[in-house]
C-alpha cells in the first residue's frame, strides 16, 4: 500500500510538472487494493468517465489501475521526452496521431488496442438547427463556415493546445475547407483563406478542458452563469450524447456530423515499449476483458461511445466521411500556430498582478516575472510554443498593491509577434514589489479598462486573469465586488492562487463572473499561467 | 475483554489445521511413493515464439493451443512487426521466428543460418470493399465486369490525376469530397503496407520487380503519395480491417488487407463482416508466405506440425490462411457450403528485403 501511494504521489508531481493542461482532475484509482500488479496509466481527462468500468476490468483481471489525467500536448511532450516511463506503465489518450508524430517517441510505444471511437461533431442548439435548416440534410464544413463568417450562430470549443476535441475540430475544417481530399499539405496548413477565419469568428467560449466547457455551457445556457448563452458545441459526439441524456440541458442539441468528413477519436490503449513484464501482462489482460462484448456494450451504453469491436452494435447507418489527419508534424505545428496567431478570434487579456510587499522574493516576484518571460516565448516546451502571448492578442498588465497601478497595454503583431512578446516581458521584469494588497479595487478598475477596450474594439474574447498572493487589505471589499459584479456584463475572472491567497474568496469571484480557479500553491506558477491561456 | 480470548482460540484451531494439513501430506507422500497413483501425462515443452501479428488471432485459438498440447507442446507467441522480427527484435530465447513474408524470413535466415524452414500457409494481398464502391470501381475501369479483379495499373493512374470519389462520373452512392485512395497501414510499422509497396512498384516500374536501388530511386516517389495523401495511417492490418469491419464505408471505402483476414471472417460462427461487403484482388498481387524460422529442435517441431499435422492444416484454413495443400483450404469453404475463393494467376515475387528496406527508407522510416 505504501509503494502505492508514493507512486501515485510521484505521478501527480509529474502531471503537475508537465503543466497542468487537463491535470486539474484527480485521479482514478480502482481494482483490488491487494492485487499483485498496478498498471499505471497516463491518461486523458475524458477517459474519466470509464471509472466504473475500469473498477470491473481490475476486480475481473486482478489488476490495480491508476489513471493519471492530463492534457492532450502535455502527454505528447511527457511521452517524447521520455518522462513518461519514470512512473507510467501505459498510455490512453482519445488518440496517438499528434503524439505519434513527435520525434522519438514512436519507439517508446508498445501494442496499441483501439477501445471505442467518438467522432467530433457540431451540437446546436435544436432550434437553432431548424433556423439554419440544417435538421434531417447533408450539411457541409462550407456551409457551416459561410453561417459561422455571418454570425448566424455561436459555438464553443476547447483550445486545441489543451485538448484533442479542439485539435481534432481545426483539422476537420482546415482539410475539409482546403477540399483538395488528401491529407493538408504545408502550405495548405499555412493558408487563412476567409472562410477559415469566417468559421472560427463565431466561438464565442472557448476552455482549456473538455469539462470547463460543458460546464460552461450549460451554465450560460440555464443563466446561471452571466454572459450570453451559446446556440452550440464542437465536441465528441458521445459527450454531446451526453448531455442530452442526462436533462441538463434546457433544449436538446441537434448532432450536425458535416457530410464532408470527421475526425474521430478511436482511443487506443498503448503500452510502452519500456513496461515490465508484469505490467504489459496485465495490460494484455485488461485489453483483452475491454474488447469482450459485454463489457463493449456497457461501454457503449454508458459513454456512448461506438464499440471498437465489430459487431457489438449494428454499423451505424450514415456513412460519415472520416478526414485524412496530416502525418507530418510540420503540418500540424503550422495549422496550430496559424489558428492560435491568425484565425481565431484575437483575444483580450487583462492580467491584475499582486505587486504588494508580501510579493517579495524569488519564490514570489521572482515566479511570476519568468511566468511572464515563458508567455512572452522564453518557454519552448511543446505546450509552450502554442499558449505564448499569440499574435492580434491585447495583452494589459494592471499591478497593483495599495491601489491599482498605472496599466501598460501591448497588442502583438500577427506576423512579427517576437518585438511585441519582449516588450510584455520587459515589463514583466521590471515589477517590484511593495506595499498592500487592494484586490477588488484592482479588479473593478481592470473592468473600467475593459469596457473602454471593448466600447474600442468589440470582436475579441475578454478575460481577466487574477494573480494575487494574500487576502483583500484595502479598498472594497469582496462584498463590495459583488454588489458590482451583479450590475455589469460579464468577463471572466480566472484567479491563481498563490501563496496566501483566500480560495474561499477566489472561487467566489470565479463563480460570479464564469471564470474559475488555478491552483499555483501546489504546482508552478509558471505552468499555471500556461495552462489559463486555454481558457482565454 | 473476549477479543484476545477469541484470537487465542483462533489461533489454536489454526494450529490443529495445520497439523491435519501436515498429516495429510505425509498419507500422500507416503500412499504416492507406495504407488498408488495414476501416472502424469508428461509435461509439455514451453515454445516461445515471436510472429507476425496477423496470426495472433490463430495462435490464441484454443483448438489450436489444444492440437499444440496433443503433441506435448505449450505455445507461447509474442506479436510484432515482421519488420521488427528481421530487424530489431532481440531473438535470444526464442525457439521460432515467424513473420509474414518471405523477404523478411530470408533477412533473418542470413543473421541465423539454420538447416529448413517452413512455409506452411500464404495468404495473398486482397482488397476488402464494398459493393456499391466496387460499382463505382467498374465504371471507373478499375474493376473489370463480372470479375473481381483490381487493376492495379488503372487504379495508379486514377490515384496519380489526384481523383476525388466525388469526381467519378455518375456518383450518387458515396460522392465524398476525398481521394480515390486504398487504405493502407503505415509502411514503416507494418507488413502488409511494405507488400503492397511490393505491388505499386512492380507496376509502376513497367511490370518488373524492383531489384536495385537505381530503380528503387526512380520508382518511390511515383508511389509515395499512395501513402502520404492518406495522413495518418494505422499501424496494424488488424487496426485496419477492424476499422473496414466496424466503421462503415465512409470511413474506409477499401482496404489493402490480407485475404485470410476477409475469409477467417466468412469461415467463422459468427461472421460480422458488412452486408455489402466484397474482396477484390489486386492485379498483380503477392502471396504473403508465413515463413517460420525454427531457432531451436522445439521450434523445428512447431513448423514441422503446421505443416504435417492434418487437424492444424484444418485450422490453418479454418482462420482463412492458404495452406501447402489446397485440398485443405477447399474443405474449409466446402465444409460450410461457400464458394471457394478463386485460384490467382497474376502474382508477383516481392522484392528481396534490402531492397524493400532501401525504399521503405526513401520513404521517410528509421531503421
Amino acid at each position: 500500500m505504501r509503494r502505492v501511494a508514493v507512486a501515485a504521489v510521484a505521478a501527480l508531481t509529474l502531471v503537475a510538472g508537465c503543466g497542468g493542461g487537463e491535470g486539474s482532475a484527480p485521479p482514478v484509482d480502482v481494482g483490488p487494493s491487494d492485487a499483485p500488479v498496478t498498471l499505471r496509466v497516463l491518461a486523458g481527462s475524458e477517459l474519466l468517465d470509464l471509472e466504473p468500468v475500469l473498477a470491473d476490468a481490475g476486480e475481473a483481471t486482478g489488476v490495480r489501475i491508476q489513471l493519471d489525467p492530463v492534457g492532450t500536448l502535455d502527454g505528447a511532450q511527457a511521452v517524447a521526452s521520455g518522462a513518461v516511463e519514470a512512473d507510467h506503465d501505459a498510455i490512453w489518450f482519445s488518440s496517438n496521431r499528434y503524439l505519434a508524430l513527435q520525434p522519438g517517441a514512436q519507439a517508446r510505444l508498445g501494442t496499441a488496442t483501439d477501445i471505442m471511437s467518438s467522432p467530433v461533431v457540431l451540437g446546436l442548439r435544436r432550434s437553432v438547427a431548424e433556423r439554419l435548416g440544417w435538421v434531417g440534410r447533408p450539411v457541409t464544413w462550407a456551409e457551416i463556415a459561410a453561417a459561422a463568417g455571418a454570425r448566424r450562430f455561436t459555438y464553443g470549443m476547447t483550445d486545441p493546445s489543451a485538448s484533442n476535441s479542439g485539435f481534432s475540430a481545426v483539422v476537420a475544417v482546415a482539410t475539409a475547407l482546403a477540399g483538395a481530399g488528401s491529407a493538408l499539405t504545408l502550405q495548405q496548413a499555412e493558408s487563412t483563406v476567409p472562410a477559415l477565419r469566417d468559421f472560427f469568428a463565431a466561438q464565442t467560449l472557448s476552455a482549456g478542458s473538455s469539462g470547463f466547457l460543458q460546464e460552461a455551457f450549460v451554465r450560460r445556457a440555464t443563466g446561471a452563469d452571466p454572459g450570453e448563452p451559446v446556440d452550440g458545441l464542437i465536441n465528441y459526439e458521445s459527450v454531446l450524447q451526453g448531455m442530452n441524456a442526462d436533462g441538463s440541458l434546457p433544449e436538446p442539441l441537434e448532432l450536425i456530423r458535416p457530410a464532408d468528413g470527421v475526425v474521430t477519436a478511436e482511443y487506443p490503449f498503448t503500452v510502452l515499449a519500456a513496461a515490465p513484464p508484469e505490467a504489459r501482462d496485465a495490460y494484455r489482460r485488461l485489453v483483452e476483458h475491454l474488447r469482450t462484448p459485454d463489457v463493449q456494450r456497457a461501454i457503449a451504453e454508458r459513454t456512448h461511445r461506438r464499440p471498437a469491436l465489430p459487431g457489438v452494435l449494428p454499423t451505424p447507418a450514415d456513412t460519415a466521411v472520416e478526414l485524412p489527419f496530416p502525418a507530418q508534424a510540420d503540418v500540424v505545428d503550422a495549422l496550430l500556430t496559424s489558428y492560435f496567431d491568425k484565425l481565431r478570434r484575437p483575444s483580450r487579456t487583462i492580467y491584475v498582478l499582486d505587486t504588494s510587499g508580501s510579493m517579495n522574493g524569488d519564490e514570489r516576484i521572482g515566479a511570476l516575472r519568468r511566468s511572464l518571460a515563458g508567455l512572452a516565448g522564453a518557454d519552448s516546451s511543446l505546450t509552450g510554443q502554442f499558449r505564448r502571448f499569440r499574435g492580434r492578442e491585447q495583452v494589459t498588465l494592471l499591478p497593483f498593491s495599495s491601489a491599482p497601478a498605472s496599466p501598460e497595454t501591448f497588442t502583438v503583431a500577427e506576423d512579427d509577434a517576437g518585438p511585441d512578446r519582449q516588450r510584455i516581458a520587459d515589463a514583466g521584469a521590471a515589477l517590484q514589489p511593495g506595499g498592500g494588497t487592494a484586490i477588488y479595487d484592482s479588479l473593478r478598475e481592470a473592468y473600467r479598462i475593459a469596457d473602454e477596450q471593448i466600447a474600442a474594439d468589440p470582436d475579441r474574447f475578454t478575460s481577466i486573469v487574477l494573480m494575487t498572493d494574500g487576502e483583500n487589505t484595502s479598498g472594497t471589499d469582496l462584498d463590495g465586488f459583488r454588489a458590482f459584479a451583479g450590475s455589469r456584463p460579464a468577463v471572466p475572472v480566472f484567479c491563481v492562487l498563490f501563496g496566501e491567497s483566500n480560495a474561499e474568496e477566489m472561487e467566489e469571484v470565479a463563480r460570479l463572473t464564469g471564470g474559475r480557479t488555478f491552483d499555483a500553491r501546489t504546482a508552478p506558477l509558471a505552468e499555471v499561467f500556461k495552462e489559463i491561456r486555454g481558457y482565454v | 475483554m473476549t477479543a484476545p480470548a477469541g484470537r487465542r482460540s483462533g489461533r489454536r484451531v489454526l494450529s490443529w489445521l495445520l497439523a491435519l494439513a501436515l498429516l495429510g501430506v505425509i498419507g500422500f507422500v507416503v500412499l504416492r511413493d507406495m504407488g498408488g497413483r495414476e501416472p502424469d501425462p508428461p509435461a509439455p515443452t514451453v515454445v516461445t515464439g515471436v510472429i507476425g501479428s496477423e496470426k495472433a488471432a490463430f495462435f490464441g485459438d484454443e483448438r489450436v493451443r489444444a492440437a499444440f498440447r496433443a503433441h506435448g507442446l505449450e505455445l507461447r507467441v509474442d506479436p510484432a512487426g515482421s519488420r521488427q522480427i528481421a530487424t530489431t527484435v532481440r531473438l535470444d530465447g526464442y525457439d521460432f521466428a515467424f513473420p509474414s513474408s518471405s523477404p523478411a524470413a530470408d533477412k533473418l535466415l542470413a543473421q541465423h543460418p539454420v538447416a529448413r524452414t517452413y512455409a506452411p500457409f500464404s495468404s495473398p494481398m486482397a482488397v476488402a470493399t464494398f459493393a456499391p464502391i466496387v460499382d463505382l470501381l467498374r465504371q471507373a475501369g478499375v474493376v473489370a465486369p463480372g470479375s473481381t479483379t483490381f487493376d492495379v495499373r488503372r487504379y495508379l493512374d486514377l490515384a496519380a490525376a489526384g481523383t476525388r470519389w466525388d469526381q467519378l462520373p455518375g456518383n450518387t452512392a458515396f460522392p465524398a469530397r476525398k481521394d480515390v485512395l486504398l487504405s493502407t497501414t503505415a509502411p514503416c510499422q507494418s507488413n502488409s503496407a511494405a507488400m503492397y509497396l511490393g505491388i505499386a512498384s512492380y507496376v509502376a516500374n513497367a511490370d518488373g520487380v524492383v531489384a536495385d536501388r537505381a530503380v528503387a530511386t526512380r520508382v518511390t516517389p511515383a508511389v509515395q503519395p499512395l501513402f502520404r495523401d492518406q495522413g495518418y495511417l494505422p499501424p496494424t492490418t488488424e487496426v485496419l480491417f477492424e476499422d473496414y469491419l466496424s466503421a462503415g464505408m465512409g470511413r474506409v471505402p477499401m482496404a489493402l488487407v490480407y485475404e485470410a483476414q476477409y475469409l477467417a471472417e466468412e469461415l467463422s460462427a459468427d461472421p460480422v463482416l458488412p452486408a455489402d461487403g466484397q474482396l477484390l484482388y489486386p492485379s498483380p498481387t503477392i502471396f504473403s508466405r508465413h515463413t517460420l524460422v525454427p531457432l531451436t529442435p522445439a521450434g523445428d517441431r512447431v513448423g514441422e506440425l503446421l505443416t504435417t499435422d492434418p487437424q492444424l492444416v484444418a485450422l490453418v484454413a479454418e482462420h482463412g490462411f492458404r495452406p501447402t495443400d489446397p485440398r485443405a483450404f477447399a474443405a474449409a469453404f466446402r465444409d460450410r457450403g461457400l464458394l471457394e475463393p478463386p485460384p490467382l494467376v497474376d502474382v508477383v515475387e516481392p522484392p528481396s528485403f534490402d531492397t524493400l528496406e532501401g525504399m521503405l527508407t526513401l520513404l521517410g522510416c528509421t531503421p
